[in-house]
Parts: C-alpha cells; sequence; structure tokens
C-alpha cells in the first residue's frame, strides 16, 4: 500500500506544522517587547512599522535605571525572591520531613489544614491580611513582602510527598549509631532531597519574582516596589511611554527567560511533580 | 515504644512549629476575621467598626454592580476555559505523537507565557490591543472589521480581548498537564490496538481520551477556579471598564475594599460569596465529569 508511507509525510508537515504556528505565536509577543525596549519612538507611537530603519540601543534601559526607580525595584525583587526562596524550601523540607516520617496526634488535622488550604483563593483573605499588615506595622515593610510567601502549603505537599517516597533504611540505620534527629534531616534527609527542593527552588523564586498583588496591596512607598508593581504604575501614568516601559518589562522578564531556558527541563518535571501525585 | 512515640512526637512538633504558625496567624486568623468583618460596617476614616450582622450579604443581593461582575465573570470563564482546555489537549496530542519532530522546543516554546509575570503580559497586550496596535493595523491592512477606539475601549470587545490574552497565556500551562498525563499511559495498550487494526483517531478516541480523564478534570477545575478569580488583567488592561464591560468580582472586592473608605466589610462578605462560587463550581464540575461515563 503506497498512500500510507505519503499519510505519513501529510501528517507529519501538519502536525508539525500546527505545533511551529503556535509556538511562532506564542514567541511573538516577547519579540515585539523586546523590539520595542531597542529602539526609540516619537511618545504614543503604538505601532512602528520602521523597526528596522533605526539602529538598536539600550538607551531606553539606561534611562529608566538613571533617572527612574527600576534598579531600585530590581534590587527589591531579587532580594525579596532570594530570601522566599530560602526561607520556603528550608521550613517546608523541616515540615515535610515531620509529616513525612513522624508518627505523631493531630497529624492527620494537621496534614488536612495542608491539603485545605492549598484551594483557598488569596482574594479571600487578602482583605483580613492587609488589616494585619497595617495593625503589625509591617506596610511599606520587607516583612509583608517576605513573611506572606514562606511556607506555601503547596511547598509543603511536595516535600512531604517526596521525602515519603524515599526509603527510610538510612535513617533507620543512622538511628541505631545514635544518630539525633537534627543529624539525620541535615546530613541525610536534605541531601537526598537535591532533586526535588531544585524544583520547589525555580518554583518559588519564579512564583515570587512575578508575584504582584501582595506586594501591590503592602507597598505604599516607590522606595519599596518591586518590578511587578513598579510597572503596574507605570502603566498608570497619563501618557504610556512605550520603549521605556518595554525596557522595564523587559527587566522583569529576561531573568525568567533565563532561568527558564537553563533549567526548561526542571521546571517541567516540577510541574508535574505537583500535578500528578493526585 | 511509647518512649519513641513521645521522642518523635516531640520533633514532629518542633519542625512543624514553622507551620503551625503560620497556620494560625497567616491562615485560620485571617480567614475567621474576614467572616467577622463581613458581618460589620468598617470605616477607615476613625478606625470604627460597627456589627451589622447580615446586612452586607443582603446588600450584594440587590447590587447591581454585584450581578454585572458575577456575570462577566462566569462568562469569562465559560469563554475561556472550555477553548484553553481544547487547543491544551489538541496541542498535547500532537506534541506527544510519534510525528512530532522536536518535542522539546515545541514544549519549551509552548510554556513560555506561563513563567512570565502577567503584568509584562498584560502590557504587551495592552500594546497590541490598542487603537494603532499591531492587531487592528493588521486588520485594516487586509480589509478586515477592525476596531475604531482600540478592543479594550470598546464594551463589545473589551472582555473578550482580555480572554483571548488569557488563552493564550494558560494553554501551554494545560498542555504541559495532559501531556503528563498522556506519558503515563502504557505503551502496550496502544500496540494491542494497533495489532487489532485500529487507527489513530480509533486509538484516541477509545483508549486516549477515556485515560486521561482525570487529568482533564484536574485541568478543568484549576482552569475554573483561576478565571473566576481573574483580577490583575482587569486592573492593569481596564480598570473594570468601560462602562463596567470587564468588570469582575475580585476586582469589585478590590474596590470596595481598597479604594472605599467605607466598604471593607462589603469586600469581605463579597469575597466570602466568591468563595462559595468556587466551591461549588468546582464541586459540580467534579461531579458532572465523573458522572458522564
Amino acid at each position: 500500500m503506497k498512500p500510507i508511507v505519503n499519510n505519513k509525510i501529510i501528517s507529519s508537515l501538519i502536525i508539525n506544522g500546527i505545533l511551529i504556528a503556535t509556538v511562532i505565536v506564542m514567541i511573538i509577543p516577547m519579540i515585539i517587547m523586546l523590539a520595542y525596549s531597542l529602539f526609540q519612538y516619537p511618545e504614543s507611537f503604538t505601532a512602528p512599522l520602521q523597526f528596522f530603519q533605526e539602529t538598536p540601543s539600550f538607551q531606553n534601559y539606561a534611562d529608566i535605571f538613571i533617572t527612574d526607580t527600576f534598579g531600585r525595584y530590581f534590587v527589591n525583587s531579587l532580594m525579596i525572591a532570594i530570601i522566599v526562596t530560602i526561607g520556603n524550601v528550608f521550613f517546608a523540607s523541616l515540615c515535610g520531613y515531620a509529616f513525612a516520617r513522624y508518627d505523631f496526634p493531630w497529624k492527620h488535622i494537621l496534614f488536612a489544614s495542608v491539603m485545605g488550604l492549598m484551594m483557598v483563593p488569596q482574594q479571600v483573605i487578602m482583605i483580613p491580611l492587609y488589616r494585619m499588615m497595617v495593625a503589625f506595622n509591617w506596610i511599606d515593610t520587607f516583612w509583608a513582602l517576605i513573611v506572606p510567601g514562606i511556607l506555601a502549603p503547596f511547598a509543603v505537599f511536595l516535600m512531604r510527598q517526596f521525602i515519603q517516597s524515599l526509603p527510610s533504611d538510612i535513617e533507620d540505620a543512622a538511628r541505631i549509631d545514635g544518630a539525633g534527629e537534627l543529624y539525620i534531616f541535615f546530613r541525610i534527609v536534605l541531601p537526598l532531597c537535591k532533586p526535588v527542593i531544585t524544583v520547589l527552588a525555580i518554583y518559588t523564586f519564579l512564583g515570587s519574582w512575578n508575584s504582584f498583588l501582595y506586594p501591590f496591596l503592602f507597598t505604599n512607598s516607590p522606595e519599596m516596589r518591586t518590578l511587578p508593581v513598579g510597572l503596574a504604575y507605570y502603566i498608570g501614568r497619563q501618557s504610556i511611554d512605550w520603549g521605556h516601559l518595554m525596557a522595564g518589562a523587559s527587566i522583569s522578564a529576561i531573568p525568567v527567560l533565563l532561568l527558564f531556558i537553563l533549567f526548561s527541563k526542571k521546571i517541567i518535571e516540577g510541574l508535574t511533580a505537583g500535578a500528578l501525585k493526585e | 515504644m511509647g518512649n519513641l512515640k513521645k521522642i518523635q512526637t516531640r520533633y514532629a512538633f518542633t519542625f512543624l512549629s514553622p507551620w503551625i504558625v503560620k497556620l494560625l496567624i497567616f491562615w485560620m486568623y485571617p480567614l475567621l476575621y474576614a467572616l467577622y468583618l463581613s458581618f460589620t460596617k468598617y470605616k477607615s476614616l476613625g478606625n470604627t467598626t460597627e456589627f451589622i450582622g447580615l446586612h452586607n450579604y443582603q446588600s450584594i443581593m440587590v447590587d447591581p454592580l454585584f450581578w454585572k461582575a458575577l456575570y462577566n465573570t462566569i462568562l469569562y470563564t465559560l469563554g475561556s476555559v472550555p477553548i484553553a482546555t481544547f487547543f491544551a489537549l489538541l496541542l498535547a496530542v500532537l506534541l506527544n505523537s510519534k510525528l512530532s519532530k522536536f518535542p522539546s522546543f515545541y514544549r519549551a516554546g509552548l510554556f513560555l507565557p506561563s513563567v512570565t509575570s502577567i503584568i509584562v503580559i498584560t502590557l504587551i497586550f495592552t500594546n497590541l490591543y490598542a487603537k494603532d496596535g499591531y492587531i487592528n493595523s493588521l486588520l485594516q491592512m487586509i480589509g478586515l472589521p477592525h476596531s475604531e477606539k482600540g478592543f479594550l475601549l470598546e464594551t463589545s470587545t473589551a472582555l473578550m480581548s482580555v480572554m483571548a490574552m488569557d488563552i493564550w497565556l494558560s494553554t501551554g500551562y494545560y498542555m504541559m498537564l495532559f501531556l503528563a498525563g498522556l506519558q503515563s499511559i502504557p505503551i502496550d495498550i496502544y500496540e494491542s490496538a494497533e495489532l487489532q487494526g485500529a487507527n489513530a483517531f480509533q486509538k484516541l478516541i477509545k483508549i486516549t481520551l477515556p485515560l486521561l480523564k482525570p487529568t482533564l478534570v484536574f485541568v478543568l477545575v484549576i482552569a475554573t477556579i483561576k478565571s473566576l478569580q481573574i483580577f490583575v488583567e482587569v486592573y492593569t488592561m481596564t480598570k473594570g471598564g468601560p462602562l463596567n464591560s470587564t468588570l469582575t468580582v475580585v476586582y469589585l472586592i478590590f474596590t470596595n475594599a481598597f479604594e472605599k473608605t467605607d466598604a471593607m466589610g462589603y469586600g469581605a462578605a463579597l469575597a466570602y460569596v466568591l468563595f462559595i462560587v468556587i466551591a461549588l463550581f468546582s464541586y459540580a464540575q467534579s461531579k458532572l465529569v465523573k458522572n458522564n461515563g
């Protein structure tokens, strides 16, 4: 039967054609963003058709770093993301280990709280949380931007699932040899958790770097804004200056793109690890 | 044995103390406090709280803005969730087929929008949707119907434009979930079907789709929850306008709680109503999909 070969080629062309077209649709907006950031245009000119008549420059980037406060936003975002990542990974590992390995009263209720809170939308508690931040005097401080991000229910769940899937023989042997619980946790369990910690760290970093709602609600002064919040205020201005705005957007997007290119395998792995454990 | 259990309990509670603190202070207390606030009228001027019972909830039921916001939110959900899910499933099946040539390139390309900040994305699309933005210019150039004021500034297109962006944004993420589901289907099922002469379409209908049902339920539930909570897109792109055509429930909660001085209690009540709507939707969805086969 000859047609089968032809059919295969045609199917392959259709399948790959659709996929390539979709990937292009996904990437084009990012390219437009970068193009804007590298050229200078008259104000309120949204669709320049003469992209390649000018030479690209980093003038827009220089401008927003020097005359605007994007440098500060960048440092804030980076610092918060790093601290939240370290805190989240560390505390979630501790809690995940306790849930996975110890037997204690109220274990089921406590673990049910982890599962249940994964379902509660942020928006339900945003008002009381804001009131609490006001009461704590945490508005416009790093506390408000860091503490709510640490120990996300999903992180505890992920660590618990992973640690539970590890064999416990080594821990038991160490216990018989007289090793203390802290030694076992730090020297035996944590090193074995490296794969899941990498995934969780990347996810937490991305989540914190991109997070908008809480940093937006919990800051007033420009010095405390993160990149997404700074950008959101930039859009709110009277006339939008797209060149500079897109340079700001690129500064927010480029670290993520780099991280994604470097770790895309890990990122995808983490997604399925979270999704498929029932 | 009893001693071991005691030691375990002591360590467990030491290790879990951060979670217990977080649970009590940053989850239970806010949830209860929100419930309490929803029964009060709180005025930020003078910092007064007045207990008014169910009054906020009664006001919600007769508030035309709430019904408009709920209508928009549900319309948004019913529009974007099925389309994004369909595209995601289609792309996952195509990507997973033996004929796809560069699977890791496709995966990375399609997933890219999901790791990008929502603010960055709304910014780019605000530009694309503008009157003289690329989309409108292109439509004009090839002579198709186009927007007079810009897609986000007309009541007939604003909500749809935000929806289209959301479909663009979330398809890759759901596709990734479907891919994981597809890859968990054992290959020998397909092989034995091939031996019995099944073609690609039959394999898809008889094997792939039924076995993918748990993933489908999962995707539908998280997509719905996400859509019902839409806020940032509306805040940065349209501020609920024009003429409330993109007003969503969370945007209404936000304006009441943070832009008015006397409606924080009302906002808290709205948040609880939304919480109930979300719970009902997720419950109904998982039931519905379970019963259909």
